[in-house]
């Protein structure tokens, strides 16, 4: 499994079969900061408690008895300095080791993401996989926050229950009576609030899809003048967050307050039992300041326990979410004892044999799929859509393995092969062109970034890019992607092909590398891959009927197997079916009368809000 | 928890700026002043609550215990019951009132800046990229969302709480409110420094986040890619750099608040210890009562909490004073293209009078010196080069945009007189893509005219031959289209947007021919529908076909912004122009079979 488990950055922790098992392990190492986090908290707790005894000691001693007033007060002032120190540390390392449990639970996903299989990849969406790693993780971090808050916390609450019980039991009962009320009214408030807020979010999400339709289709709006439309769409949507904000207020007016006041019962309680007890003689006055401290130090830690519990619940449901996507093992893994490929002069036959093959185990795709092509050799495979051409390509390179029958490469077995070994052996031109967002250079580098700037000029040169890439403002250095640089298709299609070009394949794979070039520029792709195809073996997937004359030979695809196969000109003679599917492409592939287009990239500003900061 | 928000410096807005968002803010909130007078009021009660406590604490502690009376202490504690059941109630209202207050202001926000947009011309979704505009509309006002419902509360409150807390303060003892008060140099100093320095970091995360995400998305969206020439280590690598990078982020931003947050407490403790040591002793020289000194600090514990939540709210503001910046600067921005009163007769020629044209905010012209005419029924292809102006030409025709000298008339008026409701009732533009509208396929065909009734949409589908094809569907004519037409091949969603243009039953059609391709079953369809609308309208086509060329009665061929060659197929190619060649590049970019 090299092409997996040398992605991961840390050894992959043992599989974990729940959810909390994937947080258990995550947070084991990470165990000492933790546990110094947790250790902060209790001095931050000791200099917490002791404010209050100390502010007791002052009054009675220090005022009432006129002692050592000014011992009790710097005493007073070192607590504030402890418990502000504290504090900050407490939170610093709550909130660090949260973010690097976030950290690496991302890192570990994206891994995983990229040594799943591409059949798990076909199946799922891209925005699933991305809230996966970006929103469910910021619920599961935001719940890590609290581990060692409420640990600390916890034991605060302890602690100055035992205070004030062995101060006096009685007082100690009546004045933490309404604070249990307080976790309660926390616990209910953020259970109640948070189908509220999802209630707005969608609310919202509703609205912007009216703006941005309306934006979007501006022209038909304008041209039917169909804004009142639009507007009472929007006053709609406009209409329903209101209504839903509103609903989410009255939520927070009736359980905000309540938990900001209830510990203020508390507070009456001991003044009025409290007093009762200071003016019979059994309590000092400074122990009734001091029982008054004590109940509102114990105000924010017990509304954050009620928190703690509700965000366990979300964190619960994102962890399960992500869970299931590490639980799923990579289906196109290396074989235990992978053999390697044979070198010398003549590489890079390929021999499909007897496959079978279907996305879906009831339809097949290939059945009794023949292939045959000796190194050097060129074939085009032509056939109707869904008739399976693009499908032998992934069989190829192990995107997918076949059902029956066999792959092989210069005599081997492709699943007898490590998958690193297959894919640096054939090289795709896929059908979309996918440049990331890096510079001209490193996207033709991809499959080799050591490469030097001789070699990809080269590459460059060989595919026809050359002169267009002199022409960017940064010629090789200039940024593509995204937020960067944008190509027209014929562009980015020869920066795809320089990409194989450096890879050096012994077999190159062109999915109709055509398809979206202009008509006036096609013949300069074409002289490009000429060029490229000399000497090496190549499959090309046909779309179009310029891409066929490319090849050697052609074979004709239908219903999963090889019906026909021979030169062009012989297949159209002989070949009604040949002549269908032709006739079917030249239709898609009616020219326009314009002479460039250009594929203009949206500026796609990333929305930082989605991203889910707490 | 610590929420962040900020601007960057391109966003911060001068004092005479953020007066005048403040001055136009509080003008649109007119509308809402007395829900907002409620809530300040309510407000005002709740948090004159919560500096009673102390007070009434005061009185128990120096007229109750002190004094051994037991009654006054009874009466004290009824007292302060009543103060709480009565800040709760006070605190609901408030929550209930500034939300209500804050969410109306939102949405006529809304309504307002929609509206506002959906009153541009063209001109103006030419100038603004759509992502910006929709963000504005989106994210900026929900940015304020946070601000109105517990921001503006928080900031009312903090402030009063503030205030109350220190004019208690000085009634109860000059002399402790002073020494309470010697802290706070500190406190704005670092307050200044937390303002900058979280705006800072906020910045930071919020770059680093975006970025995360894109490597993110990249590598998802890339796996085919990254798989087939086995990067699959590199590409993690990268985004493990990515990844650190914004870990280091967070990090520093956590920093920022935490010193902050730590020094706010301890000042605050170190305050009480200043209380109780000065006060301590100007008991013991009988200046002031125990039951003073007492209050004090518990005033103090009440006094440096919400200095904290204003600090943070400092930079909340300050986004959502610059979002609402951006969103004025749009409610500015004139309209350029607007409706006249002449009436328009039902049909008739449309004259295009030697017009020009240039896209504000450039210099050179697309189109000069235009004229032509298109007559009563006829159908005119405009073809040339991208670019040449001739889709801005078929724009100017149905007065998507004014020309910038020369006019357009149908019939005797110009189109800048005509009324807008009519014009869009005699010349319809068809857009080149089948833009769908999320709901059903009933209400996308409705977009062309608001009232019409089922039977009308079902009218304008047959009378495109399009009817048969959607009642196919289960739910036929009202089966959900979904998010950008998903649901529907790009032929059907021609389908619906030709059929829209049956509904209006214009007498001119402006059309701008698709140049994606379709299956060939669909465009079959396609093409009948259009040659069934285009039958006894007037047409202009911007056409990227020979064949639909070859359909039309004249041919205007548009180069660099001029006319060039106006006439039939067959006078062109006799010609031997411009079109000519066009014509016989087309047919030898034909592959030959």
């Amino acid at each position: 499994m090299t092409a997996t488990t040398a992605t991961r950055t840390e050894p992959a922790p043992p599989p974990t079969r729940s959810k909390w098992g994937l947080l258990a392990s995550t947070l084991r190492a990470q165990r000492k900061n933790l546990i110094i986090g947790t250790m902060v908290g209790l001095v931050w707790m000791v200099g917490k408690i002791s404010v209050p005894v100390l502010v007791r000691f002052g009054i009675d001693r220090g005022i009432e008895e006129g002692d050592k007033l000014w011992l009790w007060a710097s005493l007073v002032a070192v607590a504030g300095v402890l418990a502000g120190t504290f504090t900050a540390l407490r939170r610093f390392y709550a909130f660090r080791e949260a973010r690097w449990t976030e950290t690496r639970l991302r890192e570990r996903l994206f891994s995983h993401i990229m040594s799943l299989h591409i059949g798990y990849h076909d199946r799922s969406q891209t925005g699933q996989l991305m809230s996966r790693s970006s929103s469910d993780l910021t619920q599961i971090q935001a719940f890590v926050v609290m581990i060692p808050i409420t640990l600390s916390n916890l034991a605060m609450i302890a602690a100055v229950a035992v205070i004030l019980f062995a101060t006096d039991p009685w007082l100690a009962l009546v004045a933490l009576a309404p604070l249990p009320l307080v976790n309660i009214a926390g616990r209910k408030f953020s259970e109640a609030i948070h189908p509220a807020v999802l209630a707005v979010q969608a609310e919202q999400a509703e609205l912007a899809t009216v703006v941005e339709e309306s934006v979007g289709g501006v022209r038909v709006i304008k041209g039917f003048g169909a804004e009142s439309v639009q507007g009472a769409k929007l006053r709609k949507e406009a209409d329903d967050i209101q209504r839903e904000s509103v609903k989410a207020a009255r939520i927070r007016a009736k359980y905000l307050p309540a938990i900001d006041l209830l510990p203020q019962l508390g507070l009456i309680a001991v003044l009025g039992f409290g007093g009762m007890q200071v003016i019979n003689g059994d309590l000092t006055l400074g122990q009734l300041v001091q029982f008054n401290f004590y109940v509102a130090l114990l105000v924010a830690p017990l509304r954050m326990l009620g928190m703690t519990i509700a965000w366990g619940q979300r964190a619960a449901v994102a962890l399960q979410r992500v869970n299931e996507v590490l639980e799923i093992s990579p289906e196109v893994v290396d074989p235990t004892n992978p053999v390697d490929l044979p070198h010398g002069p003549a590489v890079g036959a390929v021999r499909f044999d007897r496959v079978e093959f279907g996305y879906d185990p009831e339809l097949a795709v290939l059945s009794g799929f023949d292939l045959s092509l000796a190194a050097g050799e060129s074939v085009a495979i032509v056939g109707a859509t869904g008739s399976g051409k693009s499908t032998v390509a992934r069989l190829l390179v192990r995107f997918y393995d076949v059902d029956g029958g066999s792959v092989s490469i210069d005599g081997v077995d492709v699943r007898d092969l490590t998958v690193h070994d297959v894919r640096r052996a054939v090289g795709i031109v896929f059908e979309d062109t996918l440049l990331f967002h890096d510079s001209v250079a490193a996207n033709i580098a991809f499959a080799e970034p050591e490469a030097t700037e001789d070699q990809i000029e080269r590459a460059a040169r060989l595919a026809g890019a050359h002169d267009f890439i002199m022409g960017l403002p940064d010629a090789y250095d200039s940024v593509l992607g995204e937020r960067g640089f944008s190509l027209s298709g014929g562009q980015r299609q020869r920066i795809a092909i320089a990409r194989a070009i450096l890879a050096d394949p012994r077999i190159l794979v062109l999915d109709d590398a055509t398809s979206a070039v202009d008509p006036s520029k096609e013949h300069e792709i074409r002289a490009a891959m000429t060029t490229v195809m000399k000497g090496r073996t190549t499959i090309v997937i046909a779309h179009r009927p310029g891409t066929i004359a490319l090849a050697d030979t052609v074979v004709l695809l239908d219903e999963g197997r090889v019906v026909a196969s021979g030169t062009h000109e012989r297949l159209l003679i002989d070949e009604p079916r040949y002549r269908d599917v032709l006739a079917a492409m030249e239709h898609d592939a009616e020219p326009d009368l314009d002479v460039e287009t250009v594929q203009t990239a949206p500026a796609l500003a990333p929305s930082p809000a989605s991203a889910g900061d707490a | 928890m610590f929420r962040m928000g900020g601007v960057d410096e391109a966003d911060r807005l001068d004092s005479a700026e953020k007066k005048q968002v403040l001055r136009r803010t509080a003008a649109m909130a007119v509308p809402f002043r007395r829900t907002l007078i409620g809530a300040v009021s309510f407000t005002a009660l709740s948090t004159l609550g919560l500096v009673i406590g102390p007070l009434l604490v005061r009185y128990g502690i120096d007229h109750g215990i002190d004094a051994g009376d037991s009654s006054v202490l009874r009466n004290a504690v009824i007292a302060y019951l009543v103060v709480v059941a009565a800040a709760y109630l006070a605190s609901r209202q408030q929550y209930v009132l500034i939300n209500r207050a804050g969410e109306g202001f939102l949405r006529s926000l809304r309504v307002r800046v929609f509206d506002h947009i959906q009153r541009q011309s063209l001109a103006f979704f030419d100038r603004n990229k759509s992502g910006v505009l929709i963000s504005r509309m989106t994210a900026d006002v929900e940015s304020m969302g946070e601000l109105v419902q517990f921001g503006l509360l928080q900031l009312i409150s903090a402030a009063m709480l503030i205030v109350f807390s220190l004019v208690l303060l000085f009634v109860l003892s000059w002399q402790l409110a002073i020494v309470g008060l010697l802290v706070v140099p500190v406190i704005i100093v670092a307050s200044r420094k937390f303002q900058r320095d979280s705006n800072e970091a906020y910045l930071d995360v919020r770059e680093n986040v975006g970025q995360n995400l894109s490597t993110l998305q990249e590598g998802i969206a890339g796996v085919r890619v990254i798989q087939a020439y086995a990067r699959e280590p590199e590409q993690t690598r990268r985004f493990v750099q990515s990844n650190r990078r914004l870990f280091d982020s967070h990090v520093r931003s956590v920093r920022v608040s935490t010193w902050y947050f730590g020094l706010v407490e301890a000042c605050g403790i170190f305050a009480t210890a200043l209380v109780i040591g000065i006060g301590g002793w100007l008991v013991n020289r009988g200046d002031i009562s125990i039951g003073t000194v007492i209050a004090a600090v518990l005033l103090l514990a009440q006094l440096f909490e919400p200095v904290q939540q204003l600090s943070q709210l400092y930079n909340t503001l300050q986004s959502s004073t610059a979002a609402l910046n951006k969103l004025f600067g749009i409610l500015d921005t004139e309209p350029d293209v607007i409706g006249g009163s002449a009436t328009l007769p039902s049909s008739g020629a449309v004259t295009v009078d030697s017009i020009g044209f240039t896209y504000p905010g450039t210099e050179t012209p697309v189109l000069s010196g235009v004229s032509l005419t298109v007559g009563d029924g006829e159908r005119l292809a405009l073809v040339g080069p991208t670019g040449a102006g001739k889709s801005t030409l078929a724009k100017l025709m149905a007065r998507l945009y004014d020309p910038s000298v020369g006019t357009i008339r149908f019939g005797h008026v110009d189109l800048r007189d005509a009324d807008f409701t009519e014009l869009r009732e005699r010349i319809v533009v068809v857009p080149q893509e089948g833009f769908l509208f999320a709901g059903t396929i009933a209400d996308n065909v409705r977009i062309a005219r608001a009232g019409a009734s089922d039977a009308d949409v079902r009218n304008a589908l047959a009378a495109i031959g399009a009817l048969d094809r959607f009642d196919e569907f289960e739910q036929g004519i009202h089966t959900e289209v979904r998010e950008r037409g998903s649901r529907l091949s790009a032929g059907e969603r021609q389908l619906v947007s030709l059929a829209r243009a049956a509904l209006v039953d214009p007498a001119v059609l402006v059309l701008d021919e698709a140049t994606s391709n379709l299956d060939p079953g669909t465009e079959v369809i396609v093409e009948r529908a259009l040659e069934r609308l285009m039958t006894g309208r007037t047409t202009i086509v911007v056409a990227h076909r020979l064949s639909t060329v070859r359909r039309a009665d004249r041919i205007a061929v548009v180069d660099h912004g001029e006319l060039v060659e106006l006439g039939t197929h067959d006078e062109l190619v006799a010609i031997g122009g411009r079109y000519a060649a066009l014509a016989s590049a087309w047919q030898r970019s034909q592959p030959s079979v």
